[in-house]
């Protein structure tokens, strides 16, 4: 569905994307990772076809896309969109109108559950409710691609949490290619399928959360111990403290032995350990 | 079609600021002596705004909202054929019923001066009307091409033809002979048709520049 080649994005002389080369082809809910400038806004807007990319292509449902895909089938929302100045009741009618597929119910149900009022102009949205207000719009739009870039920005717990079933909803109603970009990991787990960790322009990391879970360890102990337990792993990181040595893995772990403790990675600290920087000194 | 439409409506409801602008502008203007202006003139002010409120300020709305490139651009160019049929139909009327009231001044309106009146105002009207929508089409492209370089090229362009052109007395003709065929033309199907494949090329050009323009 989705498809990238070498995909290369340049701003003048930084390059954004280098080389990325994706297939995304089932429909889920996918999570973009990857620290501040490591391009995932970038991604997303060239897959939206809202830039154009230096190298490479890149295709949706078969259509390739650049700025010059006067439709290519993909919603995309951005953080801090602007929308008309009109009552929130009055734009999603508007929205309903311009896409040819947009689901009116879904759109109302969630104006209703967010305690969006209707009446209110959109410029007296408070942040979090302009997002969501885009967020509706986005995912009730039913194209084949929806993506979100930061769609949490300016949310609180409670209305994290209700995001995350919105999404589940969405998918289950009309399952397709959604891809959620954030930095709030841990809660976002429980929603996701497949994640997608992206590193100074180059994609880390393309896998099941399940692979995570299942592969994603840590080993502390004595150094010669954890050095012999680890060896031939795909190890992703260390951190070593006196003599004792903390190694994580993103491989099959090896057996307990007393000498060793090992525990399963979480998503975050995973994530962490992958993109190899902790309070900018690279591991 | 439906979201075309509806493109065409939010278009159109969004461009209040220059309805007021142009209505107080036509409502407000006066001038003084015996030869005056007419008022319905002021209606083409309409033609010189919309296309900046329709490149700068809906485009990226409307694109927020999930409306596709080509439904925008479809939307537009059927504003634009709207508008100038509304403006002209204004114009027309303001210079078949109001300005004769000036009994003992004479009244200038653009329709006489750019000849079109001969023809009798209902082809004048028509006249008037694909002029107008070569006016707004064209600032349209011209617009949607100031944030590249081409843009700036072009502006560059064409003052510097006005420059070049209107001093050297050969190359001032040549200019004048190019307004005299795309305004001061009494020949309605000449004029028309000239004006109609005018647009028609702006239209693709800006195509052209929607397909680059990025957001």
């Amino acid at each position: 569905m989705i498809e990238l080649k070498q995909v290369t994005k340049q701003y003048g002389q930084a390059t954004v994307l280098k080389n990325i080369t994706l297939s995304i082809d089932e429909p889920g809910i996918y999570c973009l990772l990857g620290r501040n400038g490591a391009g995932k806004t970038t991604l997303l807007k060239s897959i939206a076809g809202r830039q154009n990319i230096t190298n490479g292509t890149i295709q949706v449902g078969g259509k390739t896309i650049t700025t010059s895909t006067l439709d290519p089938g993909v919603s995309y929302v951005e953080n801090f969109a602007k929308h008309f100045n009109l009552p929130v009741r009055k734009l999603l009618r508007i929205a309903s109108k311009v896409n040819p597929n947009y689901d009116d119910e879904f759109a109302w149900e969630m104006m209703e559950r967010f305690e969006l009022d209707g009446k209110k102009k959109f410029n007296h949205l408070s942040l979090g409710m302009k997002t969501m207000v885009s967020t509706i719009i986005c995912l009730a739009s039913h194209k084949e691609v929806i993506l979100l870039d930061e769609p949490v920005l300016g949310f609180d717990a409670m209305m994290r949490v209700e995001f995350y079933d919105m999404l589940t909803e969405s998918f289950q109603k009309y399952p397709r290619i959604i891809i959620v970009s954030t930095h709030i990991i841990e809660e976002i787990a429980k929603t996701i399928q497949r994640l997608i960790i992206l590193d100074r322009g180059s994609v880390r990391f393309f896998d099941t959360l399940q692979s995570v879970e299942t592969k994603a360890f840590c080993i502390s102990g004595l150094q010669k111990d954890v050095e012999a337990a680890t060896r031939g792993l795909n190890l992703i990181g260390q951190d070593a403290v006196g003599g004792l040595v903390t190694s994580y893995i993103f491989d099959t772990p090896p057996k307990q032995a007393a000498s060793l403790e090992i525990h399963p990675l979480s998503l975050q600290d995973f994530f962490i350990q992958l993109v190899g920087h902790k309070g900018g000194v690279k591991r | 079609m439906t979201a075309i439409v509806a493109i065409v409506k939010r278009l159109l409801a969004s461009n209040q600021i220059s309805f007021l602008l142009t209505a107080l502008v036509v409502l407000c203007a006066t001038s003084s002596g015996d030869v005056v202006l007419s008022n319905g003139n002021y209606t083409w002010l309409l033609a010189v705004l919309t296309p900046f409120f329709f490149v700068f300020y809906d485009f990226s709305k409307l694109i927020h909202l999930g409306a596709g490139k080509r439904d925008y651009y479809l939307g537009c160019l059927i504003s634009y054929g709207l508008l100038a049929f509304c403006i002209s139909l204004v114009n027309t009327v303001i210079h078949g019923l109001i300005d004769p009231l000036y009994s003992a001044r004479t009244v200038i309106n653009m329709m006489d001066v750019c000849q079109w009146t001969g023809n009798g105002m209902a082809v004048a009207g028509l006249q008037q009307m694909f002029f107008l929508l070569l006016v707004m089409v064209f600032l349209h492209v011209l617009l949607s091409m100031q944030t590249r370089w081409y843009g700036w090229l072009t502006d560059a362009l064409c003052v510097a033809m006005i420059c070049v052109f209107t001093p050297i007395a050969p190359l001032r003709a040549i200019l004048a002979d190019f307004f005299q065929v795309i305004m001061l033309n009494g020949n309605a199907v000449l004029h028309i048709c000239i004006c109609l494949l005018l647009s028609a090329a702006f239209s693709l050009g800006g195509l052209v520049v929607l397909k680059r323009k990025t957001l």
